[in-house]
């Protein structure tokens, strides 16, 4: 009997039904689309600040002191430390190495570059002195394990603005620098030689690059070049490192050493940018590894803030919602004042009443919650595919939260009037007052 | 004197109104809710909205400088070149109504000799080469403009002898702490100076010493000379470009450059978060929407009886549906109203709970979110039209 008064509620007067359900759809679908949103925007957009290129930079630790102006290193090639380059493929095998978004050794020389001229045999088109940057533009590295990466500024620098190409990492190629391809003249095509001249080295130029650093007035070559200039083979002197990371709080900028090894542990199992650093401090023996502020505390920041932002969003779309969600099922409540009274007329009790329509509510909150979830994450899909170019996987938990959330909103929503329906008179309300 | 007919009309009207609304307090609340909580969300997010994206760019300046200057070479020189010190005097301090930070430095290699520290140990004295930066700054806090963190600093003000920072690397490199006393040479100028704070800002410039510009230039033997200047120039892309060029119109013999690392990154990172924030603002707008009107429509359809009873003592189809119209078009624009404000100060409170700032509240908000919910309760009444049709008869019995 039970069941049957039920269904016969929804058989007689679908129309109805059908508007109270759709509020609640709709309103679920707000709450599922943003939520899917928030759920899934920090990690984007975590990704996103990678575009600020590297977040940290590796030095060798016992290096004397750079005497770096305008980019320029003013140290004698001699002295200092360097690294070994053959140590790179170890950066991936480190904990974090999913986080570890790409990386580029850097070795700078300082050169005389000049070009022959084509016309006279004389003096040479031009002479300048500049600074040849060694580094990977898009370099193969092979892991222990017998897999592939490719890597390099073309990927962590991705302001870098080539005209022309990139140089092949094993050729006799590089790029030269906009301002100083200007000053000097040097097209995409022309043959740069490299001096000392007893090396012999000649470069063809295959592209010109802008990065607005000290890069512009430089030339950009693979590092074996950088590293046969410099009679340094095999080494590198700065490493650029871009890392996913988790936003700092008050426990991540603590020493490390002065946690508790239970402490220790949860630090260096979060993606912190520090505990990154310190593990690839562990992997590259003699390398001092250090987080690039500017760019690691604002992406903190930024990250923190629009992460609170979505969710406070969120949170008043979800009130909005219920508030919305309750009013109309309060309102097909108070409608069946009438229908309340019959029933109680012929000897319900108030309870089984309540419990009669209560039961009706639910049913509609649960197929209005799940039509809303479709909804909402179809909708979230849209969004984060025109947004990021990757749709938000649906989550199971955001199903479940829907669901408890149009049921307890149903309830909450139609608790009042149900209260006021079971103190009813049959008799007023069946003559119509 | 009796009123005339239309008057009389008139006056009935509003009395009808008026007892359609008081009638059932129970269903109003309910319609001021499910209205209110949709003009609420409306005005609140449209606040949000135009504020975060101005509070973002102001964030996004944590990043630092973003634009520098440096002096023109020529073709032949290649030389360090500098240019003039009161070019920063020449850079306007605003760009659309906020701070440009701007910093101006002059860089020299120094020979470095640590003293002994003035607690009196006989250590020797060590030494080295180094690069000086002079700097001077205006608008903001140096902190501000280079992001850095401060490693190791001395509580001690010391009134006769100037003072200087380290970055971390130099003061490792000499093992100097903060309250040592080092002498910066360069040739046979020499500046003393007292180590203040060691910095660490995790880039080239953890390699250099920080000192005030008039003594940089004084070691360096180059008075009123400067080798770069940067900004941090706040506000949205567009509008950082649009500074850059109308500055280089301004100041033809330097080179004003974004950089391109933080400009580009931040334009791509700002563009996706006001992107995501727009989208998300507008499909809950737009489900909201569609909730609030489902909810109101179900309210509406109560009104059956209501036009049965109208329809049976008479009354033609256009005066019950102007009635009913005029009914939700009043309690549109008071729940808009009451909602509207509810929506701004929850605003408010949400701007400050992101941004530690109150989101400034904006009066075209109160027009818009009013508006809109006044649409959405015309639009909920439209099922009553439908009624208008139906024979009162039907109504009473029930069968409608």
């Amino acid at each position: 009997m039970f069941a049957r008064l039920i269904a016969d509620s929804f058989t007689r007067r679908p129309r109805r039904k059908l508007l109270t359900a759709s509020a609640l759809a709709l309103g679920m679908a707000v709450a599922t689309a943003a939520l899917s949103v928030s759920l899934d925007a920090g990690d984007r957009l975590a990704r996103e600040f990678r575009s600020l290129g590297a977040n940290l930079l590796v030095t060798p630790e016992a290096d004397s002191l750079p005497l770096e102006i305008a980019g320029v290193d003013y140290r004698p090639l001699d002295s200092g430390a360097y690294l070994p380059e053959a140590d790179l493929p170890k950066l991936k095998t480190i904990f974090w190495h999913n986080n570890i978004v790409g990386f580029a050794p850097i070795l700078e020389v300082p050169v005389d570059a000049w070009t022959k001229s084509s016309q006279t045999v004389s003096a040479p088109a031009f002479s300048v002195k500049t600074a040849l940057i060694g580094t990977w533009a898009n370099h193969q590295v092979n892991l222990p394990d017998g897999s592939q990466i490719f890597t390099g500024v073309a990927k962590t620098n991705s302001w870098w603005r080539v005209e022309g190409r990139w140089f092949a990492d094993t050729a006799a190629e590089c790029i030269v620098g906009e301002s100083l391809s200007r000053r000097a003249g040097v097209k995409v095509g022309d043959k740069l030689q490299i001096g000392p001249a007893s090396l012999g080295i000649s470069l063809v130029v295959t592209g010109v690059v802008s990065t607005g650093g000290a890069e512009d007035g430089a030339i950009v070559a693979p590092i074996a070049i950088a590293q046969k200039l410099a009679n340094k083979p095999g080494q590198y002197r700065r490493l650029y490192v871009s890392a996913l990371t988790k936003p700092e709080d008050n426990f991540a900028r603590r020493d490390p050493k002065t946690m508790s090894p239970d402490e220790f542990e949860r630090w260096s199992c979060s993606p912190y940018v520090s505990s990154i650093a310190y593990s690839i401090k562990q992997a590259l023996p003699g390398a001092d590894v250090r987080v690039i502020h500017r760019v690691a505390d604002s992406e903190g920041n930024i990250l923190i803030r629009v992460r609170s932002l979505l969710w406070l969003v969120t949170f008043v779309a979800l009130l909005a919602a219920a508030l919305a969600v309750g009013a109309s099922s309060a309102a097909s409540i108070i409608e069946r004042r009438s229908e309340i009274g019959l029933m109680k007329a012929l000897g319900a009790s108030s309870s089984l009443v309540g419990v009669l329509l209560a039961a009706e509510q639910m049913l509609l909150a649960f197929v209005g919650g799940g039509l809303g979830y479709a909804l909402g994450i179809f909708l979230a899909r849209i969004l984060g595919e025109r947004i990021f170019g990757v749709a938000p996987e649906p989550s199971l938990l955001v199903f479940f939260v829907i669901l408890a959330l149009a049921a307890l909103v149903t309830l909450l929503g139609s608790a009042p009037p149900l209260h006021r329906a079971s103190n009813y008179e049959p008799a007023p309300i069946l003559r119509g007052e | 004197m009796m009123p005339s007919p239309q008057r009389t009309d008139r006056k009935m009207f509003w009395r009808i109104i008026g007892r359609l609304l008081v009638a059932n307090p129970g269903r109003l609340f309910v319609i001021l809710l499910a209205l209110g909580s949709g003009a609420a969300i409306t005005a609140a997010l449209l606040n949000l909205q135009i504020d975060a994206k101005r509070r973002l760019t102001t964030e996004f300046r944590t990043l630092g400088t973003n634009v520098t200057i440096t002096p023109r070479r020529s073709s032949q020189d290649t030389s360090a070149v500098t240019m003039a010190e009161s070019l920063l005097e020449r850079i306007p301090s605003q760009s659309n109504g906020q701070t440009v930070s701007r910093v101006e430095f002059l860089y020299a290699p120094v020979t470095l000799t640590a003293r002994s520290s003035s607690s009196g140990q006989s250590e020797k004295p060590r030494s080295g080469l180094a690069v000086v930066a002079g700097y001077r700054f205006a608008g903001g806090d140096f902190a501000g403009i280079l992001p850095h963190r401060v490693v190791d600093g001395a509580n001690v003000v010391i009134l006769d002898a100037e003072t200087c920072a380290l970055g971390e690397k130099v003061a490792s490199q000499f093992h100097l702490r903060p309250g040592e006393r080092i002498e910066l040479k360069v040739k046979r100028n020499a500046v003393p100076c007292v180590v203040s704070e060691v910095w660490n800002f995790g880039g080239t410039e953890d390699n250099q010493i920080f000192l005030n510009l008039a003594s940089a230039q004084r070691l360096a033997n180059t008075p009123g000379q400067v080798s770069l200047i940067q900004l941090s120039v706040p506000g949205t892309p567009e509008q950082i470009e649009r500074y850059i060029s109308s500055l280089q119109n301004q100041l033809t013999d330097v080179d004003v450059r974004p950089i391109r690392q933080f400009t580009e990154g931040e334009a791509k990172i700002y563009n996706r978060i006001s992107g995501l924030l727009t989208a998300t603002v507008l499909i809950i707008l737009l489900l909201t929407f569609f909730c609030v009107m489902a909810a109101m429509t179900n309210v509406a359809m109560e009104r059956r009886n209501d036009v049965g009873l109208m329809k049976a003592l008479g009354g033609s189809v256009s005066g019950i549906v102007r009635l009913f119209f005029a009914e939700s078009a009043l309690l549109g624009l008071t729940s808009g109203f009451l909602g509207s404000t509810i929506g701004i100060l929850i605003s408010i409170w949400l701007g400050k709970a992101v941004f530690g700032l109150a989101a400034r509240p904006r009066l075209i908000v109160y027009p818009v979110a009013m508006i809109l919910t006044v649409l959405v309760s015309l639009a909920s009444a439209l099922p009553l039209r439908r009624l208008a049709s139906i024979r009162p008869a039907s109504v009473f019995r029930g069968e409608a």
